[in-house]
């Protein structure tokens, strides 16, 4: 096997079987619906305009391109949505380095070239990022190839394993036919996710949360500067912003269908289930800047008479934040009566009344402003505050990470 | 009112930061040589200001995308590499002007530069490492507001306001144009209002604001406003010097410092310091751009890790570059004998040669249907855009021509009064002063 690159397949001179030069290479074509990382063809252009000539008819390939067979026999090319132009859709253009985690341009992309039954089997290996491949096409043609290649040997590569490139398509039919789902990138964090979008145009952006899974899009979007998520969530359709919508925090939900405009909004709001409806829209009445506003109405309540087990129960069905449990809170029914740390839950032995490991709670009032919150948080030490009204019921909590936003924010 | 400081932005910063210390120079001089009479050139160099800095503006709200992103996208690494090489050059020449400019604006409060200009370099860096964009941008646009300077010292001037305004709608005399000075001014009045950081700080700025599509039109009324106020603060300029020393036959004024100093006793001690201040402030919002927008510019072009979110080893290259432009920059200016004149010669030139590039790829990308989908030209938009860009592309290659001309040989003594602003050498004593604020 060996490597071939890219800019040096673009421009190389053809010879057909009879060893005549009938033209030059223009592009050169995966078809992801065949083969996810298989040269399909190379695109040569000729004086009877542009021929097929797949990898199967090639002898070797580099600066000069040895193909086999007669020149008439080429097909012609006709251009099809379904293939991926390594020149034009990956040369010079932005990609997502998963393993990395985050977005490069590609320099020059790497081909291996194995032979096979007196053809060559070529494949993309992986996409160079770095100096190397800055060298290598600023110097040719200016500099002899044995000198260059001498050359760009001492230059240490940058290169990302063609499975850890996502590519970024905004045509959402392309993205279908070239078989791009972003699958390395929903497996990375929320947060990293997050700065890859940040760092991506509108349009890419729009085309990574139409594809992305749901759950991973809401986790990520709240991890994202709220003008940005405004622009995001404009720029989908209602259906799917819904669907993203109700996957994420309430009260991260509200905060951003709040800056909406009010048409946009309630599109949204439609098309959502009614139980995460109406918690949104109650957390939308309240002020952004108060406890109410800042709240999440996913907490973990139980009845005080029960047993640390039930607590445990309770825990494995919960469906909120992670950051949510680290309080569990008891209600005589109505009015909220105590508060458990989970740490004491995860060392009590399970028939212990919940009541016992009770401690004081902290709560503050619905209208409760975001410097009053964040003093309580302070002052006591909280990773929780319930937000409790006037008759005494627990309406939501605030969880330490809302605080340390809202501070960075203010 | 309130529309207008609501859509007002990047454009806006974009514009007034054109009227940096070289265009200040070229509008005094104006002025002081020509009285009023140049002030129908006004017109046409606004009209063509808004329609090249409109197609960069639209260009990155529908791309979201920085120009030299979209020009390595489209034109391929070679030229980029070229390109980036080029305006890293003309832009380093640029901010040695910027800083001289600020050099000699205290210069006239008899501070030295050796005070100066570390600080300035040390404002300029800070403002930026610790701003976020729209801290930056409060800042720029307060900025901005400083222009308002040379109107007030433009009204202190007492001008004859009916001959200035019926100058600048009234079509010129032939016969002015063949008077070598003249037409040079002219030229140099054109060149000075489009440089090529210009169309790379604009887009970058509109990507950078998070403006979309949908809310170009108030992007659009943002370029035109700017574009407006820069050329009102232009004519004040010219009418100023054009009350004063024009009147009273004072020609032979070359910098923005001498116009500040002619209008002194003239036009009364406010209004001297009123220039003063302009110039200081136009220098330094001139000088806090250029470094990072090239720093920005060519890290994006070339796919090289950029941005002030991260760490120096995350992103040295850009942090190299943006340190070099700032530290060389300034430190030139205090190497004693430094051929400041030289330097500053070159940085038009460079800025001139660039811009035919610049502009070009400029429309080429606009017209890219693919890219822009509907947001392209206008076919009649195009006519008057290739038309603009020729002209002004011809009058910048013309400026340095008789740049170059004037520079190389002596001029005879009839046409030595008309070349002088770039011909003549200052007295050895002067010679960083008048260098800074040289026509360039």
């Amino acid at each position: 096997m060996s490597i071939v690159a890219l800019s040096e397949l673009l421009g190389a001179s053809v010879r057909d079987a009879t060893g005549t030069v009938r033209g030059r290479v223009r592009e050169v074509a995966v078809t992801p619906e065949d083969h996810p990382t298989r040269i399909a063809f190379l695109i040569v252009r000729t004086a009877e305009g542009e021929r097929i000539l797949p990898p199967g008819q090639v002898k070797s390939c580099g600066p000069v391109v040895r193909a086999d067979t007669d020149a008439r026999a080429w097909d012609r090319y006709t251009a099809s949505d379904g293939v991926l132009l390594l020149k034009r859709d990956l040369l010079d253009q932005q990609i997502i380095d998963v393993h990395g985690r985050k977005v490069v341009r590609v320099m020059d992309v790497e081909i291996d070239s194995t032979p096979l039954n007196s053809h060559l089997l070529l494949n993309v290996l992986s996409v160079d990022v770095g100096a190397r491949g800055a060298v290598r096409r600023l110097a040719k043609g200016l500099v002899p190839a044995f000198t260059l290649r001498a050359l760009l040997e001492k230059i240490p590569p940058r290169v990302i394993p063609w499975h850890f490139v996502d590519l970024l398509e905004t045509d959402p039919a392309r993205r279908v036919k070239l078989k791009i789902v972003y699958e390395g990138l929903s497996k990375l964090h929320p947060a990293d996710i997050a700065d890859i979008v940040e760092d991506l145009a509108p349009a890419e952006r729009e085309a990574v949360f139409e594809t992305i899974d749901e759950e991973v899009a809401a986790e990520a979007l709240e991890e994202l500067d709220p003008k940005v998520q405004v622009s995001i969530v404009e720029s989908l359709d209602s259906d799917r912003a819904a669907d993203i919508v109700e996957e994420m925090d309430p009260d991260a939900a509200a905060d951003l269908l709040g800056d909406l405009t009010e048409a946009r909004s309630d599109e949204i709001l439609k098309e959502m289930q009614p139980e995460e409806r109406q918690e949104v829209t109650q957390l939308l009445e309240f002020g952004e800047h108060t406890a109410a506003g800042r709240m999440t109405t996913e907490f973990l309540a139980v009845p005080e008479t029960s047993v640390v087990d039930d607590a445990i129960d309770a825990l494995k069905v919960f469906e909120g934040s992670r950051e949510a449990l680290a309080t569990i809170y008891l209600t005589d029914g109505q009015r909220l009566t105590g508060a458990v740390p989970l740490v004491k839950i995860a060392v009590s032995s399970p028939a212990v009344q919940l009541s016992e490991l009770s401690e004081p709670y902290i709560a503050c009032a619905p209208d409760a402003p975001d410097d009053e919150v964040a003093a309580l948080f302070d002052k006591y030490n909280l990773i929780t505050l319930a937000v409790v009204d006037e008759h005494g019921r627990i309406a939501g909590i605030i969880t330490a990470d809302d605080v340390i936003t809202m501070l960075r924010h203010n | 009112m309130a529309l207008v400081l609501a859509v007002i932005g990047p454009g806006f910063i974009t514009a007034n930061v054109d009227n940096d210390a070289g265009g200040i120079a070229v509008y005094s001089v104006a002025g002081a040589q020509f009285g009023y009479s140049l002030l129908w050139v006004m017109i046409p160099i606004t009209v063509a200001l808004v329609i090249i800095q409109e197609m960069s503006s639209r260009m990155g709200a529908v791309t979201g995308k920085g120009l030299s992103d979209l020009i390595r996208e489209e034109f391929g690494f070679r030229a980029t590499f070229l390109l980036m090489a080029a305006l890293f050059a003309t832009n380093f020449f640029n901010i040695i002007s910027e800083f001289a400019g600020v050099a000699s604006s205290f210069e006239l409060f008899g501070i030295s530069k050796y005070i100066v200009v570390p600080v300035a370099a040390f404002i300029v860096w800070g403002i930026v490492v610790h701003g976020t964009y729209n801290s930056i941008e409060k800042v720029f646009l307060s900025a901005s507001a400083f222009y308002v300077a040379y109107i007030v010292s433009g009204v202190l001037a007492h001008p004859d306001w009916r001959a200035a305004a019926l100058s600048t709608v009234t079509r010129p005399e032939s016969t002015g144009f063949r008077n070598y000075g003249y037409l040079s001014t002219v030229i140099a009045l054109a060149g000075t209002t489009i440089a090529p950081w210009m169309q790379f700080y604009l887009q970058a700025s509109i990507v950078e604001k998070g403006v979309t599509a949908r809310q170009y039109n108030a992007s659009r009324l943002d370029v035109i406003i700017g574009c407006l106020f820069a050329a009102i603060v232009a004519w004040f300029i010219v009418v100023a010097c054009a009350a004063t020393l024009h009147s009273v036959g004072k020609y032979d004024i070359e910098t923005a410092r001498d116009a500040a100093l002619a209008l002194r006793p003239l036009a009364g001690e406010y209004a001297y310091l009123l220039f003063a201040a302009g110039l200081f402030n136009a220098s330094l919002f001139a000088a806090c751009i250029l470094p990072i927008s090239t720093a920005y510019a060519v890290c994006e072009g070339l796919g090289l890790e950029s941005g002030l979110d991260k760490r120096f080893h995350e992103a040295p290259a850009f942090y190299w570059l943006y340190t070099i432009l700032i530290v060389c920059g300034a430190g030139l200016l205090l190497i004693p004998r430094f051929p400041l004149i030289r330097v500053m010669f070159l940085s038009q030139v460079a800025n001139g040669v660039l811009l035919p590039f610049v502009l070009i790829f400029v429309l080429l990308l606009v017209n890219d249907r693919e890219l822009m989908g509907k947001y392209i030209n206008s076919k009649w938009y195009n006519v008057v855009a290739w038309t603009t860009v020729g002209v002004m592309i011809g009058l910048t290659v013309a400026m340095v021509i008789a740049q170059t001309r004037s520079d190389d040989k002596p001029k005879p003594s009839a046409a030595r009064e008309d070349a002088r602003r770039v011909s003549r050498v200052a007295p050895p004593g002067r010679f960083h002063v008048a260098a800074a604020d040289m026509l360039c």
